[in-house]
């Protein structure tokens, strides 16, 4: 049911949702309803930018726990009223936002540290907690998620449950689903369910893999329990220019081929380091890719593993050592790169592509989506990075830009282009062994392509989701399920 | 309109998440309205339909802003959404839009208009409000001033600008500096003292910026009585150190403080988990506890959640606005920097 304002049933559901939670967790005043009308993603930021009316939600509700939770579903269920989950807001795929109307289960009330277990090194906490709260209270008892993505002011821990995001230190700990132990969740027809306790059992398939990027389209995760580490006696960082990408690329994946176990990897394309690098460093920099990589643990097996690092380096590769410095200033201003004005920002167009392939595609991934972008829009800059990387691959964090002049006035017409950049670059990313998404996730933004990228699979997860969630109130229009 | 001013801050915060973690109201309602995004993008509508200037909920929200500055001292650009939402609420006065409740607010700062004073000498110590209500915060500085055998003025009974200023009232704001730079002129003392970091960010930002010269040396408690050089014989001991809105995020004066604590040889503590966030119970908004007292609580409520031991620990605070709250809602011991410091003599 999409409720009317006008409707007599709105104030009964909203006299409902006020018995369950409490008047003051439930709003409805203008201002509640705008600010969780528009996330990070760029089509409702251009629509404000425009002067357009962003799609706003009949109610905003902040429950205080599982129970409350509960109690909000089933009452949607019957009704057979959207629900959208809501963490930090700060998702760039569109996933939160209410397209259908209904209500948004903002969480951040359910945001209580439930405590450390030092024999396990697991935290437990509700997934409201802003990951940045988390942090500094693993930080206090001298521990650390290793969770530090950019987003980690604003973003909830549910919301990076919720979509599988990565942080900097990805490369030795892991993107979230590495990290996490178990999960309660609310799922779609209101039971409060736990997966198992541990994540490595022969007990059957894995629930707790199910919920995680599911974006709020198969239940609602309400409280985790994460892998925490001891804070490292030291890390270190050393930057390298290479001549070109091709060479960095080879000495990157050489690093990781060695089973060194760095941290962090960062390569940016020649375009990149040129105009974004070494604006963000304030410094000058020799033309060429910038990686850079580091090291953490304890301090004499740190220096052995630089030292084997800087031989690949430099020996193999020829890299121009810009020292510890160079890769220092990197981890120091490691988010300057997403604070205003060095983010892009409107009325610019901007997206990140981001994917992932192993070492035998990377390569030619990149020169695919850049092929694409470059021959289809002449118009718009293409930029990349390589931020998380694995054993096997790395993660592509490809940009596409346009400046004001060449984004068309009218707001449709602008979504359009910036759709056909999607669906161009994304397809041409399948095609060389890709796929849609590293760690922003689905959402509204690419469900259209989830059946290319699934093929004959995606009937495996419709059904997962019908099964879940029979009336499809959960989310409806995300991560390419059905809309209402 | 005054937010016409504010346009790079509105550009940039409107779309920006960095600094959603330090948002104190949003941190205790949990809404993205009372978050600096989203009051940035609710003005940012504002300036392409000036009539959405009229909604009561966006004047609501702008209105129960803790205007902390913590996201502004956070952010790496030093955008001013803070000064953003001042500007806002200059537009909404100026357009005859204040809420009753805030009108009511202002019409009481008149009321209670009454200059008094009384002691002689150069240095002149405002008791503001707060300070007043406090009572013992200014007896610890006569307490100090007493041991320093140093005389002094002290001059108490009004609003001296800050609180309308930052209820959108300037042109009130400005008559009200006016009349308290008289006050002071009248004085003839080389050095204000204060102990209420808002007025101390009154004295040295705000009059300047409505082209009034003071003519004299103003100083927060803290530089002033580091700079007595006097023997404290007793030592502070643990404590925790709860940052000032007005001295850190409005005028980065974070030593004074620190330096007063180390010549009371007091062992600092962290308190909770980080310094960024504001544990002022929203001292920036000067007077949030008449706009909305429900907000004060839980933002007193939030900070005692984060103490290590809350019946134990001793609290230092530079503003007599957050012991009262403080006081009032939670189970701290709270003192101010002036009451640790008599008690170490």
């Amino acid at each position: 049911m999409l409720v009317s304002k006008d409707s007599y049933m709105y104030e009964m559901i909203r006299t409902e949702l006020t018995d369950i939670l409490g008047d003051e967790n439930v709003c409805t005043r203008d201002a509640d309803k705008f600010g969780h009308s528009i996330d990070y993603y760029w089509i409702p930021e251009m629509w404000h930018d425009r002067g357009m009316e962003t799609p706003k939600p009949d109610f905003v509700v902040h429950p205080g726990s599982a129970e409350e939770v509960s109690r909000v579903v089933k009452l949607a269920n019957h009704y057979h009223i959207p629900v959208v989950p809501w963490g930090g807001g700060s998702g760039s795929q569109g996933g939160a936002l209410p397209v259908y109307g209904g209500i948004i289960v903002d969480m951040k009330r359910m945001n209580k540290f439930l405590g450390i277990d030092k024999n396990a090194l697991t935290v437990t906490c509700q997934t409201g907690m802003i990951a940045r709260h988390l942090e500094w209270q693993c930080n206090k008892e001298g521990y650390s998620t290793m969770h530090l993505p950019a987003s980690i002011a604003c973003a909830t821990i549910g919301g990076f449950l919720a979509h599988r995001g990565t942080g900097v230190l990805s490369t030795k700990y892991g993107k979230i689903e590495d990290m996490v132990m178990s999960l309660q969740v609310v799922t779609p027809t209101g039971e409060i369910i736990r997966t198992l306790p541990v994540p490595r059992h022969a007990s059957g398939p894995d629930l707790t893999m199910l919920f995680l990027g599911s974006e709020g389209t198969l239940g609602i995760i309400t409280e985790v329990t994460l892998k925490v580490h001891p804070q490292p006696e030291a890390r270190e960082f050393r930057a390298y220019i290479f001549k070109d990408f091709h060479t960095a690329m080879s000495a990157g994946a050489e690093l990781m081929r060695s089973r060194l176990q760095p941290c962090a990897v960062r390569l940016y394309d020649e375009e990149e380091t040129i105009h974004h690098v070494r604006k963000v460093f304030g410094m000058e920099l020799d033309k060429g890719a910038y990686l850079v990589f580091g090291f953490d643990g304890r301090k004499d097996i740190v220096a052995s593993q630089m030292k084997y690092a800087r031989e690949i380096m430099e020996k193999k590769y020829k890299g121009k050592d810009l020292g510890s410095k160079g890769g220092d200033l990197w981890w120091e201003n490691k988010y300057k790169f997403f604070y205003p004005p060095f983010m892009f920002h409107m009325p610019q167009a901007f997206g990140t592509l981001d994917t992932v392939a192993t070492f035998s595609n990377i390569e030619n991934v990149y020169h695919a989506m850049k092929k694409v972008v470059n021959e289809n829009f002449p118009q718009a800059r293409f930029i990349g990075h390589f931020s998380h990387w694995y054993e096997w691959g790395c993660m592509l964090y490809a940009r596409f830009i346009f400046e004001e002049k060449d984004v068309p006035k009218d707001p449709r017409e602008a979504a359009a282009l910036y759709n056909k950049v999607w669906d161009l670059a994304i397809r041409a990313a399948i095609a060389n062994g890709g796929v849609i998404n590293e760690h922003h996730g689905v959402g509204l933004k690419l469900g259209r392509l989830m059946k290319e990228l699934y093929g004959p699979a995606m009937p495996v997860l419709e059904g997962i989701k019908k099964q879940l969630d029979p009336n499809n109130i959960m989310n409806p229009g995300k991560l390419g399920f059905k809309g209402v | 309109m005054n937010i016409d001013n504010y346009l790079d801050a509105i550009k940039n915060c409107r779309f920006c998440f960095m600094c959603r973690h330090l948002s104190a109201i949003g941190n205790v309602t949990f809404t993205e309205a009372d978050t600096p995004r989203v009051r940035a993008a609710m003005t940012y509508g504002i300036t392409m339909y000036p009539e959405k200037l009229a909604n009561r909920d966006y004047i609501d929200t702008i209105y129960r802003s803790d205007l902390s500055a913590c996201c502004r001292f956070h952010c790496v650009s030093h955008f001013d959404e803070n000064g953003l939402n001042l500007a806002a609420r200059a537009d909404i006065v100026e357009a005859g839009l204040a809420p009753e409740s805030v009108k009511a607010i202002v019409a009481d700062l008149k009321k209670n208009e009454k200059w008094t004073g009384k002691g002689s000498g150069d240095v002149l110590y405002f008791v503001d409000s707060y300070t007043a209500e406090t009572k013992s915060v200014a007896k610890a500085f006569d307490t100090i001033m007493k041991k320093a055998k140093i005389p002094y003025q002290t001059v108490t009974g009004g609003c001296i600008g800050k609180a309308l200023n930052v209820l959108g009232f300037r042109k009130e704001a400005k008559e009200a500096m006016q009349k308290f730079a008289q006050v002071i002129k009248g004085s003839k003392a080389k050095i204000v003292v204060v102990s209420n970091p808002a007025a101390y960010d009154a004295l040295v930002n705000d009059y300047k910026e409505a082209g009034i010269k003071l003519g004299v040396k103003v100083m927060h408690t803290s530089e002033y009585i580091k700079s007595l050089k006097l023997k404290f014989p007793k030592k502070a001991g643990k404590v925790y150190y709860l940052e000032s809105d007005y001295l850190k995020n409005y005028n980065n004066n974070l030593p004074a403080p620190r330096e007063l604590l180390a010549a009371l040889k007091a062992e600092i503590v962290p308190f909770g988990t980080n310094n960024e966030e504001s544990y002022t119970c929203g001292e920036g908004a000067v007077v949030l506890p008449k706009i909305d007292e429900s907000l004060v609580e839980k933002l007193a409520k939030y900070i005692e959640a984060r103490a290590d031991n809350p019946k134990k620990d001793v609290i230092v605070v530079a503003s007599p606005y957050t012991k009262l709250c403080l006081g009032k809602y939670t189970a701290l011991n709270v003192k101010t920097l002036e009451e640790l410091a008599a008690g170490c003599l």
